[in-house]
Formats: C-alpha cells, sequence, structure tokens
C-alpha cells in the first residue's frame, strides 16, 4: 500500500499537506514567494527556511539537523533563482511516530522520508517553481544482513542499519543518510533497491504495474499529481 | 480541449503538443520554462493548456501565491503613503506595490487623492519584475480612470487566484460564461449590487445591504472551496434567494 496523503489540509497556507507512512505522519505548509529578513536575503536566489516541530515538546539539535538536510535537498529541487530575493518558508510539524523505543539516530533517518515527501508535496501544491519531481524512500539492513524496504517498526528496531535515499526523476541523487554498522558493498546494493523505489513511485505506464498486482509498485506519487493538477482543472471539462 | 496533458514537475512537453505559428515563435505562459535550445520544461504539476491562435503554451494550476503580471487588474489595500507613491499591499508578507499619487484620473500636483491606509484600490499593474517593486496605476494610458480607482465602501472577499481568474474570464459571443462560474450572472437578474474582482484573489462586493452583500460573497467563497459546478451554483444562488 502506499503512503496516505491529503492535499491542502490548511486553507491559510499557500501550500500544504499531510503525509502519513506507516511510521510517521508529516504536516508540511509551505508560504513563499514572501518577503525575506535582510539577514537572511540572497541576491540571486530564493532562501529556504525549514521549520520541523517534533510531535511532543520544543526541538531541539536533531530538529535542527533534519531542518538542515531537509532544506538541503529541497534546495536542489526548487528552482530557487527563479524568485530572487525572496523566503520560501516551509513549516513541518510531525504527527505520528514509531512508538516502539527506537535508536534516536534511526528515528531520525526513518523520518527523513516522511519530510521530504511532505515538503515536497506542499511545495508542488503551492505552486512554486520546481526542477524535478522527487521521492525519497527508507530502507533497513536487518541483523542477517537482509535489506527491507520501507521497513515497520519492529523491523526497524531490529536493525543493523538504515539508510535513507533520495531521488529525482532523472535517477539522481539527492539526499543519502545513513545510520549503523555497514560496509559500502551493503550501501551499495541498499543505494540499488533505494534508487528502484524512488524511481517506482513515478513511473510512466500504470497499466503495467497494475498488470502485476503488486500493490507496492503502483507509481503513487504520479498519480497523486495527476489527480491534483485534473482537479484544478476540472470546470473545464463541464463547459 | 481534446484530451488533457497533465505534467509533473521537470517533464517536457511533448513537441506534437507545440502550436504551429506561422512566425515560428512560442508564446510560454505560467508554469514553463525554456531550456534552450528547443527543450520546455514544467515547474509545476499542472494540466497543459495550448491556444493554437495565439501560439501559447501555459499550465494551469491551481493553488499558491498569486505572481503579478503585467496588465492584471488587482485590488490592492493601502498600507502607508510616501512622498509620491501609495505603498500597497497585494498579498500578505510581500514587498509593497508602488502606486503613484499622479496615476489617477484627473490628478495633479495640487489634487491628489486623499487615500488612508487600509484604503483598497482598483488597479492595473504595469510592472513587474522579480529584481524591481511591482508598480500600480489607476489610469489608462488615454487618461480615463475606466472604473480603477479606490474602491469605496463594500465589503472584501478572499478567492483563490485561480477562482478569480475564472470570474474575470467573462462570457463568450452566446452567453455562456467561459470561466464556468455564473453566481454573479445568476444573482444580477435579481439584486442590482457592484462588484470588482482583482486578480491576486480579492472580490470586492458592494449592495445596497450588507445581508446581500454578505450573501454574495459567501456563495463565491464557498464555490471556490468546494468546487462548485455550474448546477450546483444554479442551485444554491436559488437557495440563497429564497432564504433571504
Amino acid at each position: 500500500m502506499g503512503p496516505e496523503i491529503i492535499h491542502h489540509p490548511l486553507v491559510r497556507a499557500d501550500g500544504s499537506a499531510t503525509y502519513s507512512s506507516s511510521l510517521f505522519s508529516v504536516t508540511a505548509a509551505v508560504n513563499g514567494p514572501i518577503e525575506v529578513q535582510r539577514r537572511d536575503e540572497l541576491p540571486e536566489e530564493a532562501a529556504i527556511e525549514v521549520n520541523i516541530r517534533p510531535s511532543s515538546g520544543v526541538g531541539g539539535p536533531r530538529e535542527r539537523w533534519l531542518e538542515s538536510v531537509v532544506s538541503g535537498v529541497l534546495r536542489s529541487v526548487l528552482l530557487v533563482h527563479m524568485n530572487p530575493r525572496t523566503l520560501i518558508q516551509i513549516t513541518l510539524q510531525v504527527t505520528k511516530e514509531p512508538s516502539l523505543k527506537l535508536r534516536r539516530s534511526v528515528k531520525d533517518i526513518a523520518a527523513l522520508p516522511s519530510l521530504l515527501h511532505a515538503s515536497f508535496l506542499a511545495v508542488a501544491d503551492g505552486g512554486l517553481p520546481l526542477a524535478t519531481t522527487m521521492s525519497a524512500s527508507l530502507v533497513a539492513v536487518a541483523e542477517t544482513g537482509e535489506t527491507v524496504l520501507e521497513p515497520s517498526e519492529k523491523e526497524l528496531a531490529k536493525s543493523r542499519s538504515a539508510h535513507a535515499f533520495s531521488f529525482n526523476t532523472h535517477g539522481d541523487l539527492l539526499l543519502d543518510e545513513s545510520a549503523g554498522e555497514f560496509d559500502s558493498q551493503m550501501w551499495e546494493s541498499v543505494c540499488q533497491l533505494a534508487a528502484k523505489a524512488c524511481a517506482d513511485t513515478v513511473q510512466r505506464g500504470e497499466d503495467e504495474a497494475m498488470g502485476n498486482g503488486a500493490a507496492e509498485k503502483l507509481p503513487w506519487l504520479r498519480l497523486e499529481l495527476e489527480d491534483r493538477a485534473r482537479e484544478g482543472s476540472a470546470w473545464r471539462e463541464t463547459t | 480541449m481534446a484530451t488533457m496533458t497533465t505534467l509533473l514537475p521537470g517533464e517536457d512537453v511533448p513537441s506534437s503538443q507545440f502550436p504551429k505559428s506561422k512566425k515560428g515563435t512560442l508564446t510560454l505562459g505560467p508554469g514553463l520554462r525554456h531550456v534552450p535550445p528547443s527543450t520546455i520544461l514544467a515547474t509545476t504539476a499542472g494540466s497543459l493548456q495550448v491556444d493554437h491562435k495565439k501560439s501559447a503554451l501555459w499550465l494551469e494550476f491551481e493553488n499558491g501565491r498569486y505572481q503579478p503580471a503585467v496588465g492584471d487588474l488587482v485590488i490592492a489595500q493601502v498600507h502607508h503613503t510616501g512622498s509620491d507613491h501609495f505603498f500597497c499591499s497585494l498579498t500578505p508578507h510581500t514587498p509593497h506595490a508602488l502606486l503613484g499619487q499622479l496615476a489617477f484620473e484627473g490628478a495633479s500636483k495640487k489634487t491628489r487623492p486623499n487615500l488612508k491606509s487600509g484604503d483598497i484600490v482598483y488597479g492595473r499593474i504595469t510592472k513587474a519584475s522579480k529584481w524591481e517593486d511591482t508598480e500600480l496605476e489607476c489610469i489608462n494610458p488615454s487618461g480615463k480612470a475606466d472604473g480603477m480607482g479606490q474602491l469605496k465602501e463594500g465589503m472584501l472577499f478572499h478567492v483563490s487566484h485561480a477562482f478569480a481568474r475564472r470570474l474575470m474570464m467573462g462570457t463568450d459571443k452566446s452567453g455562456h460564461s467561459k470561466g464556468a462560474v455564473v453566481i454573479l450572472e445568476e444573482m444580477g437578474e435579481k439584486i442590482r449590487f457592484e462588484v470588482a474582482v482583482g486578480r491576486n484573489g480579492k472580490v470586492w462586493i458592494n449592495s445596497s445591504s450588507v445581508k446581500e452583500t454578505v450573501m454574495i460573497g459567501r456563495l463565491l467563497t464557498t464555490a471556490d472551496e468546494e468546487h462548485w459546478d455550474v448546477e450546483q451554483q444554479k442551485k444554491a444562488v436559488k437557495k440563497a434567494l429564497q432564504d433571504a
């Protein structure tokens, strides 16, 4: 099953989305391009500000780190030079976390794909200029050396290492963050698996995937975005 | 619109979709960018629209912030007054747009319009660039106001900029609304009211009573939020008129 997505849950924000996978739920709000504070202003491109709020309490150094990673990926997805001297503000609120006790480093890695998907969907909803479509995935490596794509809470808790990857539609690597013990050979096989998974979410030719009967292979990201695009111009068909 | 092509960010427009123009030129609208020599990429998720007569291409998408473009009619709110400009806001949290104090009908150095902060004006965008401030005017090149200027009394309602665009599309020759919004026409048959639609997602309505003004405004905002089709709009107008 693909993740659950709610488009435009917040009316006041320019763009918003709620993304729920089996591990995390994240609500993202995007405002932009808006006026930027003088000290953050960049003369040639838009500044990106990401605020992450955990499900309870106030954010700490971990959230600051996640913010820097998310804004780094978004910088390569957004066409920042289209709106120079402006600000694109993204607020991410985590609303659900795994209930099992996980190692903090693993938990941070596991949160990244959800945070990225939520912010990408919100940015796309806000109509901001984007260079590409991106997708992210999480892979865990079990003690036995077996790789698990989109692991469940239990699999994650028992894993030896966890890896978050993000790719754009051309298959370029946008993000690679890992935690735990692994060697370069393992990393390569995990990377290939993640690249395939990311490509599957946006591939064309949905009939083929349907025919396989593999529900996981549905290009959910493409379907969601296309649905939204069609909704936006539905009024044209009635005239 | 035979078949609708939907594009994702970063996908290229298939060259079979390009309109054939005599001059060999293409006009690109919102949501598209040109990468030399001949690739046209989508910058957001939307449905591709093609106008063969004007050999124009653009992407249509619903949400997002209004981006000023030259020639757009907008409703702006005066924020503060400078020495020779009014500083107006078009959308929240964006740098102010400049409205010249002499860019009004019949305005001269001695008779300047007296606008206070909070006043609402209907104007046209004359300059929109990413490097400079947006500029407005409330006067035609011929020197006539042509309906532009301060909007007195009435109420302001907020809709999405895509809905405002549909409201401004007008009707075709046979009297059908091109944007598939009939609320104003239907209401106009029963009630007298004034309306001004700003491309930046603002609708100003004034009528003889506050009740009617609010009724029309509420109908427009809910039609936008709930994506009413023409039949639903007609039904809602009828119901609102009965309840009034």
